[in-house]
Formats: structure tokens, C-alpha cells, sequence
């Protein structure tokens, strides 16, 4: 008998499916391995397991029997715990105090029972293989060792299935062998692990059986053994290309941004590119490869450790977003509502917050010319809204993209960077957003476009970058850019 | 040579004692040489009764700054308690010290559950909401008092004698100190929901995840400080015999400074007992000092002051810049260790 | 949907002066001498002081931070005044350095939060003892006591007739001026999104730091000219000065609507909050009420506001989460539609 099954499970949001009638069974004591693109639909299966989301169709059998998980702790009792990418610890605290946050083994007396906590910990870390002791305080401690309290954690919960999502992410190669290591371990502990990874080679070391999902839909369950890398791809890849606006043509001119040996100390590493007047450049990698880190440290966020920029041919030193402004550069972040929205403001304020110093000279902001702005992006972009002056905190998702991009448009950028733009909106908007990008580019603009949905790379970008693990591992034209190739260069797989 | 990160953490964590330690050696070094008197026993238990109050106050700040918030109504609270527990014994002479200690901490309990509904029920930062309690508190006791005052004349003489006995050389009302500092620290050590305090404060969200009842935590926190606020009401009646409507006034200060310089961290989640208590023997030490050395008592406000932005200070550039130096460290050896990798 | 946005504010305004209408027939039935017209128009004047901080701190509360320490920020600066003063320079030089010093106080609050990553409770709490204690090592006397009248009239002189309080016209002029930095300047739209979103702010090319320590200079520089009005009302210079209004200061900013968490608050509101603060205070003088029972008047008052504004808040978005829902719903009906005819 299977430790968890899922069976049928269907989830959607606002009428758009993330997963659709998902079915296969995790066996006890095993390592099972999740595979998909961005947006497969592993993140709402994993969310389902742990009960913060109910399925809309479909049952979870947990030991044989049909469970309906209310959420977390109910999941915990099951014995079903997630690892996060980024652990949450309590810095401030000791590792034993860390595995038994919450439920610390009490002595008769009720008082917290030290000695049993540290030795229980002690244990369970030994059996780990952790080289830390149970009285160290974490804040000093990397992301590899909180993956093993997390683990720890886990064990002295009881926990049966342990779903790792990325778990290797931040991990060195010695690190990712001692997880493995742990990972083997627990299955002497009959503990499964439901393991998500881009790294289609770490699946295949340490799978017992993979599942494929695409789209939202199960693809193919199998014995790791039976499956190769390409296969593996091909399965992944393939998603359809909806409602994709067709690209423009554009002139391609003279190179307008020119990047070399650009490097963020164990983030990325000698990145070399450069994006011309009326190109589209995608930038591909898994999330977390470094895609984002670079666009960051371009617009001035974060800060460089090596390399030059060039502007123009004059050379460009990212300070602040200000700094980078001035010059012409524009980048949409990634998370709209953290670092794009102000959401109390209105629509109005919030497209010309980037141009205030050219909107109101002396200081003074003219309310008629911002309404002006504001309206004339509300049309070209098809903002759906019933005023300039609507809160954009009340708009949908695909509506506040549109704001933040005509934010970036209005500052007249030479260079627009696009971090995940289609990210979370819908098809409707999606497509005027695709719209938007090929004619800025047709216009002259120099464009890179972040993106984890590769139809959308394939589709608008004129020449591919691929990331992977910091560094630039493979650059295709737009001929030679499939998703299947796309996926081999940013996974590491040689074809 | 290889230092382990833990070790450069608890190193940090060593400094703060340390530091205080140190900063304790050179004022009481200053004090002897340019004060007279300050090196006599006598002075030393006036100290030691003067510690006692703070002291008290800061175990119970120590809990709320634990949890990420702050206290700014003990020093109302004191006052308040205070002049009740004078009051009662001067109306009722033969009333047993132990119902006036009950009667002044059950006040206090009320007080600071006040306090810890705004904040955890009511969503106020505790700032705003102890500044405005604080305000309320002191009013009620404008109200209570009425221009009164409580004269050591009215007051039973067992009252009087209660701050002038010494078991063991060491003031009565240190010896209370020293129970409660103890008591503190156990909680904090030995009860699962004093830990909590730490986990609360450390990350909340995560504390929330862990299954911990946040909000109750932090009312415990409130209630606690109020509590203790209450006793030291009692113990400053003892202390100062007569006691009128601003009694206690800018108390907070002395305890806020005792716990901040004492290694708690303003952000929450860490720091000690044994911390906050240290700190309360400079605070009153220096206050001491100050008087000896007929130093106007607004210095003593200045240091406070400038103690608490000065270890907020260190604290901050310390604790961030070792933990992104431990960070970077990590982060470079990641790297060495995957080109090491990529090379083979 | 902009009508509710803009619905609250009015109401907000309109509970001002509907509560400062009703404070007014309290009054009235108090002493018949509240309705005059004299002591309607000097009745704000002892909290003209109060009133200037509260300018300053609204910038300081809706950039997302706090600022405890203005009163002793005030005190720093008359004592400052008091002894230039006192050495012979000429008033107006004395009451400049004042200011300047008042700012100066305040940007190195602005210095510690912004540059050093301090947070700002912990910085002016500090800050707070600290300036008043320095205050006193300055000068811990009397203070001066016979300043020049055409200095003093700044805090107790009239003009028009002898109608109207100069410190009125000064706490209306400081807030028309302030209130157009807050709502029609660049800087005003800083603070707001400062207060809103700090990381979206940064992202959009917004000076952060430099607007984070400006907003703490002009809290010191408005306790400074508070400081102005405070010695030519009281007409000395002691460091006690202000001691204890920082309650009202705080009252009148979140009773005037300003979000205790940031990003929202108006000028107009905070106006009206310290008006009705001072009519209150008068009243309750009138009443025979002492100076700390009425605190806890306006301490409930403090609370109470917060508690209203957040029970407020909470139901504006659990309307606002319903409505989202329906519209996406209509969205995804729509765009569906659209994706066809596109494909």
C-alpha cells in the first residue's frame, strides 16, 4: 500500500486550472521526484499536501484512507511536513531550540526539559550527519545546516512524507551529497520524501520514481531508473503557446546596453551580454539560477562586486535606481505587489512616481498634467479602470501589471528590463502585455525579458540567454531556441 | 586556522557582558576617585536598594522587549501601585504587608492587561499604546490622590522599618530583587511559554507556523511587566516612605535603559535576565555617582538617554555586520567549494 | 469606488468637526464666556506649541516612522535661544540659531534611522531623554524671563485690531504651507509612498534615505518653531519646557486621521484634530478639570482614535477583498471570451 495518493486532484484559481485531474501514489520509504517547468503546477500540489489549499476536485488517501487536510497542523498530524526553500528559524535561538519549537519535551514538573531536548536533538542530528552541536545558535549557521534542523524538525515530529521543494538550491556539491546522504537515511526511518527539483540530474541520483507534470496536468509516472534526461525534457516541455501576441519586426541597431564579467559574490559570475537597439533578449534559468540578481544589480538595488556596464558606449556604474533612471534604464521587478505597487495610491500617482522630477518642476506636482499621463497610458495599455484616480489596491492582478509597466514606460526608458511580466495575470491581459513589449521594441527600446515561461521567451525574444547556477551557460538564436534546448542548457543536461 | 561561526557568535554575545562589565569597572574607578564617600558600605546599600526597583522593573521590560514591543507605562504603574499600597497601610494600620504586596501586584496585573489588550486585541503599536496609558495611569492617580499626600508619619513603623533591614548586610528589598531577577530567569529558561517569548519575538511568523499562541504570549508579557510594575510600587513606597501623585515619574526610562544596555535586543528575541539586571546595577550605580558627585540630576537623563541610542547603535552594527561577515564567508566558501567542484 | 476612498476621508473630517461642534455646546454650557468672540480665537493660543509639533510629526507618522522626541527637541532649542540671548546677541540671530539647532537635532534622529538602520521608536525614545537632559546641562536655571515685546508677540501679541493671534496665524500659515508640501509637492508624494511601500519606493527611483532624514530634520525644525512660539507665549526659557506634551502631540496627528502605520493622513484632518484638542483642554479648564486628569481624557482619546481607525480599516478590506473577487470573476469571464477571438 502507497503512503499518500492523490487521486484526481484538480485546483483552480479564478477559473484558471493550476492543476487538472493529477493522480499518482507516493510509496512508503521512497524518494518520489517532482519535475516541471515554472508553473507545471508542483507548487499547488505541494500546497494541497500540507492543507493550505483544498482541492476543488479530487481526494488525498493518506494510509488507504480518503483524509480531507484543514490545514498545516492537520497535515503535521498526518505526518505530512513541507520544507521551505528559505527555512523558518528562529536566528535568535539554539538548534535543539529550533527542532522543537513549540512542543520542547517537558519535564514532570512542566518546566522545558533541557537535557532531553539537547540529547533528542543530539540524536537526531548525529543521525543526520550534521557537524554541529544542539547548543549552537543559528544565526551564524548557513542555509545547508537549517535545511537539516528543518529535517530534524521534521523526524522529531514524527513526520512520514517530507516534501524538500528546491532543497538544493543554495547548496555547494559537498552539501547537496550529505542531503543525499540524510535523504537515504530516512527512508531506514520508513520516511518518504516528495522531492522537487530543477536539477534533472540530482533527480536521477536519487529518485525511486518521478512524476511529470505539465500544465497542471500529470504527464507520465515512472521508475527513475527507466527514464534518460531527454525523455525527462521532452515529457516537461511542450506546454502550449496561448494566445501569444505574433512579434513585431524590428530593426535591429547598434548595441545600446553592454554588460562584461559582471559578478555578485556567491550569487552570479562573470556574466558577459550585450542587448541592442530593438532587440528582445531573453533571459532564461530556472528561478534562482541568478536571472533576477543580475536585473537587480544592473537597476542599482543590489551591488556589484566585478564587471563593467556600458551604456552607449559610455561606461554605466549602477549606484541606486536614481542613478540608473538618469541613464535610461527601466526595470519592472518581479514581485508586483512588494516592490512594483504602492497600493494605497491611485492609478495616477503611481504611473508618474518614476517621473516626478520632470513632472513637477520646481517641485511642484501639476495635477492636470499627471492626470494627462496617467489617461494616455490607461489607453494604450487598455487599462480597465473607472477613473485615474481609482486606488489601484482595488484593480486585478493583470490591471495593476499594466500600472507598474506604464510607471517604467512613462520614465521613456532606453532600455527596459522585464522581470516575469506576464507573471500571475491572466490570458486577456497577457496578451496586450505582448503586445506592448514587441511594439516598444519595434519602436527601438533594447529589451531583456526575464521569464520562466518559455513560449513567452521563444515567442517574443530575438536571442535566448541562459543561466544556470550564476553563471551564463548558453546562448541560442532565435532559431536555435526550443524548449527543449532551453531546458538542457539551464538544467545541465547534455543533450 | 579555522573559527566555527558559532564560536564568533557566542563571542558577540560574551562582548555585551563584557562591555558592561568594563563600563561598570571604569565608573565605579571614576567615582571612587573623584567622590569621597561613594566606596563605603552605606552608599553601596543605597545602591543596592536603588538597583532593587530598577531591577524589578526591568525583568518585567525584559519580557515585553523579548516579544518586540515596549513598556512605557511602568513608571505610571509604580507610581499608581505605589501611593495605594501607602495609602491602604495609612488607613489601615494593621493590614498584613502581604495582602498590600497582593493588593499592589493584583492592580499592576490589571494595569498591564490593559496594555496588552491594546496591543494584541486592539493592534496598537505598543509604543503609541503605553504612551498613551502611561498618560491615563498617572491621571488616575491625580485622581486617586486629589492633592494628598501619603506622609512616612501615618504609616506603620513595620512599613517603615521594611527598607531599612538588612539580612545578611544586603537590603531587604534587594534580597526581593535578587528572588524576582531569579524567578525571571527561570521563567525565561525553564517555563515553554517564557521560551516563547524568544521565538515570538525572534520571528513571529515562524512562531505562529511553530503552533505558538502569539498574542497570548505577548499579553503574558504585558501582564507580567505590569505585575512586576505593581511590586515595584510597593517596593518604592517601602523605599521612599512619603509618596505623592508623581512618584515613579520617568521610571521607564531607568528600566528601558537597564534592559537595552543589558543586551536585550530592541528588535526582539534575544537577551537575558542576568543582562537586564546588569544593566540596572550601572544604571543605578552611575545615578549614584551623579549624586555624589553633585552632577545635576539631568545628567542622569542624558546618560540614560544616550545609553539606550548607543547600545541600540552597537548593537545593530555589530550583530548585522557579523552576521553578513558570517554570511559572505559562507557564501564565498559555497562557491570555492563549486568551482572546486566544476574543476573536477 | 473613488467616492468610498474619498467618502472616509470626509467622514473623518466631518466626525472632526461635528466632535468639535458638540465640545463647543459642552463649553458653552460651561461658562458664557466660551462663545465670545475673543475667546474663540484665543482659545488655541497655549496650544499653538503642541499644534506645530503635530505639523512636523504627521510627516514623520505617515512616512512610516515616529518621533517621540519633539518636545525635548523644543526645549534644546529654547534654552539654546534663552542663552544667546542672554550673552548679548540680538533676539532674531538667537532665535535663528534656535532653529537651526532644532533641525539640527532633528537630522541626527533622521541620521540614526535612515543611515545607520536604526529603528526609529528605539532612536527617539532615546533621543528623547537625551535632549531633555541636554536641555538642562545647558542651563538648568531660570531661564531668561524679560525677552523683547516685539519677540514675544510672536507667542502672545495680536494683529487686525488687536483681533487675531499672531500664533494662530502662524500655526495656520506653517500649516497651509506644510499642508502644500504634503499634497501638491514631490517631496509630499515621497513621503506617502515612503509610507506605503519603502522597497516599491526605492524601486521607483525615490531618494530614500535622503526623504527619510528630511522628514526628521523638518520634525526637528517645526519643534524648533514651536520652540519660537512657546518662549514668546510663556515668555521664558526653561528646559522644562514642553515637558509632557508629547501625549497631545501624538493625539492631535492619529485623532487628525493620519494612519498610525503610514502612508495616509491629511493636513486638514491634523488641523482640525488640534483645534478640537485645544477646545477640549479649555473646556475642561473651564470645568475646573486638573492637567493630568485631563490626560486621561485625551489619552482614551489616542486610543480610542487608533482602535476606530483600525476596526475602519478592517472592514474597508474585507469589503474591498469581496469586491476584487467579483471583478476578477468578470475578468476571467471577459478575457476568456477575448483569448478566443484572439487565437
Amino acid at each position: 500500500m502507497s503512503l499518500v495518493e492523490l487521486r484526481g486532484i484538480s485546483k483552480a484559481y479564478g477559473g484558471v486550472h493550476a492543476v487538472q485531474d493529477v493522480s499518482f501514489a507516493i510509496a512508503a520509504a521512497s524518494t518520489h521526484a517532482l519535475v516541471g517547468e515554472n508553473g507545471a503546477g508542483k507548487s499547488t500540489l505541494v500546497k494541497i499536501l500540507t492543507g493550505v489549499v483544498s482541492p476543488d476536485e479530487g481526494a488525498v488517501i493518506v494510509d488507504g484512507e480518503p483524509r480531507s487536510i484543514g490545514g498545516p497542523s492537520a497535515a503535521r498530524r498526518l505526518g505530512i511536513v513541507a520544507m521551505y526553500q528559505d527555512p523558518t528559524v528562529f536566528e535568535d535561538l539554539t538548534v535543539a531550540e529550533n527542532v522543537f519549537a513549540g512542543r520542547s519535551p517537558r519535564t514532570r514538573l512542566g518546566a522545558v526539559d533541557w537535557k532531553a531536548m539537547r540529547r533528542e536533538a543530539s540524536r537526531l542530528l548525529e543521525e543526520l550527519g550534521a557537524d554541529f552541536a544542539p547548543d549552537a545558535p543559528v544565526r551564524g549557521l548557513g542555509v545547508a545546516d537549517r535545511q537539516l534542523i528543518e529535517i530534524a524538525k521534521a523526524l522529531s515530529s514524527s513526520a512520514r512524507l517530507l516534501i524538500m521543494d528546491e532543497p538544493t538550491a543554495a547548496l555547494s556539491l559537498q552539501e547537496v551529497d550529505t542531503l543525499f546522504a540524510v535523504v537515504r537515511r530516512l527512508h531506514e526511518r520508513r520516511v518518504s520524501v516528495l522531492f522537487i527539483s530543477h536539477r534533472l540530474e540530482e533527480v536521477s541520483r536519487i529518485a525511486d520514481t518521478v512524476t511529470i507534470l505539465r500544465d497542471g496536468r500529470h504527464v507520465e509516472t515512472r521508475p527513475a531508473a527507466e527514464l534518460k534526461h531527454g525523455e525527462m525534457i521532452r515529457l516537461m516541455v511542450g506546454r502550449s503557446l496561448d494566445a501569444l501576441f505574433p512579434k513585431e519586426e524590428a530593426e535591429i541597431g547598434e548595441p545600446v546596453l553592454r554588460a562584461e564579467g559582471l559578478t555578485r559574490r556567491g550569487v552570479f559570475s562573470n556574466i558577459s551580454f550585450e542587448v541592442r537597439r530593438g532587440e528582445i533578449v531573453g533571459l532564461a534559468g530556472f528561478v534562482g539560477s541568478g536571472r533576477t540578481e543580475v536585473a537587480r544589480c544592473i537597476f542599482g538595488i543590489d551591488r556589484l562586486d566585478a564587471g563593467r556596464l556600458e551604456i552607449d558606449g559610455r561606461p554605466f556604474t549602477p549606484r541606486s535606481p536614481r542613478a540608473a533612471l538618469r541613464r535610461g534604464l527601466a526595470y519592472l521587478p518581479e514581485d508586483r505587489l512588494r516592490q512594483g505597487l504602492i497600493q494605497p495610491m491611485s492609478i495616477e500617482r503611481n504611473v508618474t512616481m518614476a517621473v516626478l522630477p520632470e513632472l513637477a518642476p520646481g517641485g511642484i506636482v501639476r495635477p492636470r498634467r499627471e492626470r494627462r499621463l496617467a489617461r494616455s497610458f490607461m489607453e494604450r495599455l487598455r487599462i480597465k479602470a473607472s477613473s485615474p484616480r481609482q486606488i489601484v489596491r482595488s484593480l486585478s492582478g493583470g490591471n495593476q501589471q499594466k500600472v507598474v509597466l506604464s510607471k517604467w514606460l512613462a520614465t521613456e526608458p532606453r532600455i527596459l528590463i522585464l522581470d516575469e511580466p506576464t507573471h500571475g495575470i491572466d490570458v486577456g491581459t497577457k496578451a496586450d502585455v505582448h503586445r506592448t513589449i514587441s511594439h516598444l521594441a519595434a519602436q527601438g527600446l533594447a529589451i531583456l525579458l526575464i521569464s520562466s515561461e518559455l513560449p513567452e521567451i521563444l515567442g517574443m525574444a530575438d536571442r535566448v540567454l541562459v543561466i544556470r547556477e550564476g553563471r551564463l551557460v548558453g546562448e541560442l538564436s532565435r532559431e536555435e531556441a526550443t524548449q527543449e534546448a532551453i531546458v538542457q542548457a539551464a538544467a545541465g543536461v547534455a543533450s | 586556522m579555522k573559527l566555527s561561526p558559532q564560536t564568533l557568535a557566542q563571542a558577540a554575545f560574551r562582548l555585551r557582558e563584557a562591555g558592561i562589565f568594563i563600563a561598570l569597572t571604569v565608573a565605579v574607578l571614576l567615582f571612587w576617585a573623584r567622590a569621597n564617600n561613594f566606596m563605603t558600605i552605606a552608599n553601596w546599600q543605597d545602591i543596592a536598594t536603588d538597583v532593587a526597583i530598577v531591577a524589578v522593573l526591568a525583568v518585567g521590560q525584559t519580557m515585553v522587549v523579548l516579544t518586540r514591543n515596549i513598556d512605557l507605562s511602568v513608571g505610571s504603574i509604580v507610581g499608581l501601585t505605589a501611593y495605594i499600597s501607602s495609602d491602604t497601610l495609612a488607613h489601615h494600620h494593621g493590614l498584613p504587608l502581604g495582602v498590600v504586596v497582593l493588593l499592589a501586584v493584583t492592580i499592576g496585573i490589571g494595569l498591564g492587561l490593559v496594555n496588552g489588550l491594546l496591543v494584541t486585541v486592539g493592534r496598537i503599536p505598543a509604543i503609541i499604546a503605553t504612551i498613551g496609558t502611561l498618560a491615563i495611569f498617572r491621571g488616575l492617580l491625580f485622581e486617586i490622590t486629589n492633592g494628598q499626600n501619603v506622609l512616612a508619619f501615618q504609616l506603620p513603623e513595620r512599613f517603615l522599618n521594611l527598607a531599612a533591614r538588612k539580612p545578611v548586610g544586603l537590603p531587604f528589598l534587594a534580597w526581593i530583587a535578587i528572588a524576582i531577577a531569579i524567578a525571571g530567569a527561570a521563567v525565561l529558561r525553564w517555563a515553554p511559554w517564557g521560551r516563547d517569548f524568544y521565538a515570538v519575538g525572534s520571528n513571529p511568523d515562524a512562531a505562529r507556523y511553530a503552533g505558538i499562541p502569539v498574542g497570548r504570549r505577548v499579553l503574558t508579557a504585558f501582564v507580567l511587566s505590569g505585575a512586576l510594575a505593581g511590586l515595584g510600587g510597593f517596593m518604592f513606597a517601602a523605599r521612599f516612605a512619603s509618596v505623592d501623585a508623581v512618584a515613579g515619574t520617568n521610571l521607564e526610562f531607568d528600566a528601558v535603559t537597564a534592559v537595552v544596555i543589558g543586551g536585550v535586543n530592541v528588535f526582539g528575541g534575544s537577551g537575558t535576565v542576568l543582562g537586564a539586571a546588569l544593566g540596572a546595577v550601572l544604571v543605578a550605580t552611575i545615578q549614584d555617582g551623579f549624586t555624589l558627585l553633585k552632577l545635576s540630576e539631568f545628567w542622569k537623563m542624558f546618560f540614560n538617554g544616550t545609553a539606550i541610542v548607543v547600545a541600540v547603535t552597537i548593537d545593530a552594527l555589530v550583530t548585522q555586520r557579523l552576521q553578513e561577515a558570517l554570511r559572505r564567508r559562507r557564501r564565498a566558501e559555497m562557491v570555492a567549494a563549486r568551482e572546486q567542484g566544476a574543476a573536477t | 469606488m473613488r467616492r468610498v476612498g474619498l467618502g472616509v476621508l470626509v467622514r473623518w473630517e466631518t466626525v472632526l468637526v461635528l466632535l468639535i461642534l458638540a465640545v463647543g455646546v459642552w463649553c458653552r454650557s460651561l461658562s458664557p464666556l466660551f462663545l465670545t468672540r475673543v475667546n474663540l480665537l484665543d482659545l488655541a493660543t497655549p496650544y499653538i506649541f503642541i499644534g506645530l509639533m503635530a505639523l512636523g510629526l504627521t510627516f514623520v507618522i505617515i512616512a512610516g516612522e515616529i518621533d517621540i522626541s519633539v518636545a525635548s527637541i523644543l526645549a534644546v532649542s529654547v534654552v539654546v535661544l534663552g542663552q544667546i540671548y542672554e550673552a548679548g546677541a540680538n533676539i532674531w540671530f538667537a532665535a535663528l540659531v534656535g532653529l537651526l539647532v532644532a533641525t539640527g537635532l532633528g537630522l541626527v534622529n533622521g541620521f540614526l534611522v535612515a543611515v545607520v538602520g536604526l529603528p526609529s521608536l528605539a532612536v527617539t525614545l532615546g533621543t528623547l531623554a537625551a535632549y531633555r537632559g541636554l536641555a538642562f546641562l545647558i542651563h538648568s536655571g531660570e531661564g531668561v524671563a524679560s525677552f523683547p515685546t516685539q519677540f514675544t508677540n510672536i507667542g502672545i501679541g495680536y494683529v487686525w485690531g488687536q483681533q487675531v493671534p499672531v500664533a494662530l496665524l502662524v500655526f495656520l500659515g506653517a500649516a497651509v504651507a506644510l499642508g502644500f508640501l504634503l499634497h501638491a509637492t514631490r517631496f509630499g508624494r515621497y513621503i506617502y509612498a515612503l509610507g506605503a511601500n519603502r522597497e516599491a519606493a526605492r524601486y521607483s527611483g525615490i531618494p530614500v534615505t535622503r526623504a527619510r532624514i528630511a522628514v526628521f530634520g523638518l520634525s526637528g525644525l517645526l519643534a524648533g518653531i514651536a520652540g519660537l512660539v512657546y518662549v514668546g507665549f510663556f515668555g521664558s526659557s526653561r528646559a522644562d519646557a514642553a515637558d509632557g506634551s508629547l501625549l497631545d502631540v501624538v493625539t492631535a496627528v492619529v485623532l487628525g486621521g493620519v494612519d498610525i502605520f503610514g502612508g495616509s493622513g491629511s493636513m486638514v484632518g491634523v488641523v482640525l484634530s488640534v483645534l478640537l484638542v485645544a477646545e477640549l483642554r479649555n473646556g475642561m479648564q473651564l470645568d475646573n478639570i486638573g492637567g493630568d486628569t485631563q490626560n486621561i481624557v485625551i489619552g482614551v482619546l489616542l486610543l480610542a482614535a487608533i482602535l476606530a481607525g483600525n476596526a475602519i480599516r478592517a472592514l474597508q478590506t474585507s469589503g474591498l477583498r469581496t469586491r476584487i473577487a467579483r471583478a476578477s470573476k468578470k475578468e476571467v469571464v471577459r478575457t476568456a471570451g477575448q483569448a478566443e477571438g484572439t487565437t
